[in-house]
């Protein structure tokens, strides 16, 4: 409609990962704009620095360039929005104003609450839903018969609920279980399993036994060798807490959950993300010796 | 009684113990002098010279045998222009209760350049010109552009470094007093890495001596690793652990020159060695990172006045937190130089390229770095270590080169490597037929060589793929839009 149109409002497309809001987004450029769509369009993800200052010159400077007579409008497209700060928001709203005849925003985020309130009402809101089933078993089915991949239905369902809907996951893990040989039941699991690490569940449990110094030399390597940050490691652990592989009675998950979350915040509030996770490993272990004492 | 520190313990009381320096000493009492008779010359002298030559013992030495009650700031005292016109316009206007003057010790105020903002310097100026007490200010490097107002306000006392003879002599007469047994070598060994440093050198004796009760060079070696800083970081971490008062572990974390971060650090890597009770080390561990938080928001707001709250809660928190095993501080271990320091500069090289990996792929799939980092590594890693054909279509494709390559699969680099260049050799072959066509396409070729040149990798297949998959999920999202 849009396009017909040659027209749109700001966009706003939220949801979960992987429902294909920022596809969705280069989609619309492109058929607005034809093949050479990204001259007409500044793009800045989360890898990009757009902080307030950003926001005040480059995001502006284009906002206001002319506007070449082909086209109606310059898009800037903000991925992971949810990711910027107030105070940038807050500059942003004001260029979304002023610049409205010549450029449209497109911000894409998982989390809309995050998007302050004006930025929300200046936009219109797409909420994307996760995908459903038999849609994403039915573009795997067609990428494997592309690609002369043999699939097994098992592995797909499999792979749907592994990745609870996430499209760019479902596609990695298929992937990935393709380069293996074949797509099947065992072949998923395995690929999880190699790039989730079990490490995680690892590391807890060496700390439940009470081993607070290899538990610290597991995190250390899976910071440096996964390169995860503090943040996605306290998520992964918050995850294996509730797994049953883990043998902790039930109130003392909730009561780990609880600090997990502390540790979280702490972690965004503190300069120091090992110390930080340090000190939730040194209470799992503190834990594991009140439980082993408990069994005595 | 808590025991002293043999640097605070053999401090010298009087000038003449103090080692050597009779230039500077004979400056300094003259000055001194001076203001005993009513009339200083200057108002202030600046002390400069390197660490660990008797700056501050010289001070101390001339506060008492002048009479002086010696008011100390250090530079973790003194970060902004406020801390120093508060306290210090106090002491040095009014006299002391006792009726005895004051000298007031403003320590490493070349430390101010890197620490605090020019006020403070105003603040120390305006300080000098309204004092009615002496002042001395110590630095190791006076001559920073920074200091010039000080310095032209100041009378200059100029340091030497101390000889090796100088140190030995001193190591010497506390191995006697201490009834330390201690090799001629050994003295040797630790007055050699002080180079001058007689502080830096009674440390490492006393460290020595400490855990092993004698002083051979053989245990020297194997103790004594680190040289680069005043206090030995080993030792101050040590001092934080033995503490028993938040005021001795306080006095440790300035004994120092660490940084405050790199302290915390030392004692992130160090707490579990030394501490093993679980209640314990979780107990210190939470101070540990309430300290850390602190200083989250210390970089975050630049308040460096929060400074305190978090050394003290990595220091003194941390030492009063061991309770159910108190012997446990007492223990001797032999202490770890930070891994993540070590591991920072170590893994530099790999974490710049896994930025650099996962910006290309980032580009191609349209997410950023840290989505890549996050959900695709993981996957690609899979594949390059289990399918190196495979992975060499895909490397060829991204235009991926060899040390990418390399950090995707360690043991596959190689092959796919090969894979790879000769998949670029055919393409390159394809290239030169196309030659023939039109000079247009040429041009438009070299403007999107990954494109064009990706066929074989699959990744023009790939786009056109992810093109349909876009129009396919945009009915989608349309479709959930208008359902809603």
């Amino acid at each position: 409609m849009f396009v017909k149109e040659r027209n749109m409002p700001h966009l706003l497309f939220a949801g979960p990962p992987g429902t294909g809001k920022t596809t969705a987004a280069h989609a619309l450029a492109h058929d607005l704009y034809g093949e050479d769509y990204r001259m007409y369009m500044l793009e800045l993800n989360a890898s990009d620095e757009r902080g307030i200052d950003v926001i005040r010159t480059k995001v502006k400077e284009f906002a206001r360039s002319k506007l070449p007579a082909n086209i109606p409008f310059k898009i800037v497209l903000l991925d992971e929005a949810d990711n910027m700060t107030a105070d940038a928001q807050q500059a942003l709203r004001r260029l979304m104003e002023m610049y409205v005849e010549v450029t449209r925003f497109i911000l894409i985020a998982n989390y809309p609450s995050k998007i302050i309130e004006p930025i929300q009402s200046r936009c219109a809101v797409f909420r994307f839903v996760p995908l459903k089933k038999e849609d994403v078993i039915a573009r795997l089915k067609w990428i494997c018969d592309q690609e002369k991949v043999k699939c097994d239905e098992d592995a797909l369902e499999a792979i749907y609920e592994i990745s609870e809907g996430d499209m760019r996951r479902s596609i990695n893990i298929l992937q990935s279980s393709a380069a293996l040989g074949e797509v099947t039941v065992a072949n998923v699991y395995k690929v999880v399993g190699l790039a989730h690490p079990r490490e995680v569940r690892e590391m807890i449990r060496t700390a439940l036994q009470g081993n607070f110094l290899k538990a610290r030399d597991m995190l250390r390597n899976l910071m440096a060798t996964y390169g995860l940050s503090g943040t996605d490691i306290v998520k992964q652990m918050h995850r294996e807490i509730f797994s049953s592989e883990l043998d902790i009675p039930e109130p003392a998950r909730i009561d780990i959950a609880d600090y997990i979350g502390e540790i979280q915040f702490r972690i965004v509030e503190g300069a120091d993300d090992e110390i930080q996770l340090n000190t939730l490993l040194a209470r799992i272990a503190m834990l594991g010796k009140s439980l082993r004492r408990k069994q005595k | 009684m808590p025991r002293l520190p043999w640097v605070i313990k053999y401090r010298p009381k009087r000038v003449d113990d103090v080692v050597n320096q009779s230039e500077a000493k004979a400056v300094a009492l003259k000055w001194i002098k001076s203001w005993v008779a009513g009339n200083p010359v200057k108002k202030a002298a600046l002390f400069n010279g390197p660490p660990g030559c008797g700056k501050t013992s010289l001070v101390e030495a001339l506060a008492n045998e002048f009479g002086y009650e010696l008011i100390e700031m250090n530079a973790s005292d003194y970060r902004r222009a406020t801390d120093i016109e508060r306290i210090a316009k106090v002491a040095a206007t009014q006299r002391g209760l006792t009726g005895r003057g004051k000298l007031i010790l403003l320590d490493e105020v070349d430390g101010l350049s890197r620490l605090a903002d020019e006020g403070a310097i105003q603040a120390i100026l305006d300080l000098i010109k309204i004092t009615k007490n002496p002042v001395v200010m110590t630095a190791n490097n006076a001559w920073e552009q920074k200091l010039k107002p000080i310095r032209d306000a100041s009378l200059m006392v100029n340091f030497r470094r101390l000889t090796k003879t100088d140190v030995k002599r001193v190591l010497r007469r506390i191995c006697e007093l201490e009834r330390i047994q201690c090799d001629e070598d050994a003295i040797n060994f630790i007055a050699e890495r002080a180079e001058g440093d007689l502080r830096s050198a009674i440390n490492d004796l006393e460290a020595v001596a400490e855990g092993f009760g004698r002083v051979t060079l053989k245990i020297c070696k194997a103790v004594l690793r680190y040289r680069d800083r005043v206090y030995a970081p080993y030792e101050v971490v040590r001092k934080i652990f033995i503490s028993k008062y938040a005021w001795q572990a306080r006095q440790a974390a300035s004994q120092t020159d660490l940084s405050p971060d790199e302290l915390m650090q030392w004692i992130n890597e160090n707490l579990p060695l030394q501490i093993t009770d679980p209640e314990d080390l979780w107990r210190a561990y939470e101070k540990l990172s309430r300290a850390d938080v602190f200083f989250g928001r210390i970089v975050r707001s630049g308040s460096w006045d929060l400074l305190p709250y978090a050394i003290e809660l990595m220091t003194a928190g941390v030492a009063l937190s061991i309770v159910n095993d108190p012997k446990a501080r007492y223990k001797w271990v032999k202490y770890q130089f930070p891994q993540k320091i070590l591991l920072m500069s170590r893994t530099k090289e790999m974490r710049q390229l896994r930025e650099r990996v996962a910006e290309v792929i980032g580009r191609h799939i349209l997410a950023s770095k840290r989505k890549v980092k996050n959900d695709v590594l993981p996957y690609i890693k899979i594949i390059f270590d289990r399918n190196p054909e495979y992975a060499a279509r895909l490397a060829a494709g991204l235009n991926l080169d060899e040390h990418m390559i390399k950090y995707l699969s360690p043991q596959n680099a190689a092959t796919i490597s090969k894979m790879a260049a000769e998949i670029w050799r055919e393409t390159a072959k394809e290239a030169l037929k196309k030659h023939a066509q039109p000079a247009k396409e040429v041009r438009e070729e070299a403007r999107l060589p990954e494109e064009q040149q990706g066929i074989k990798g699959g990744v023009a297949e790939k786009k056109l793929r992810r093109r349909k998959k876009r129009k396919e999920i945009k009915g989608k999202g349309l479709d959930a839009f208008f359902k809603k």
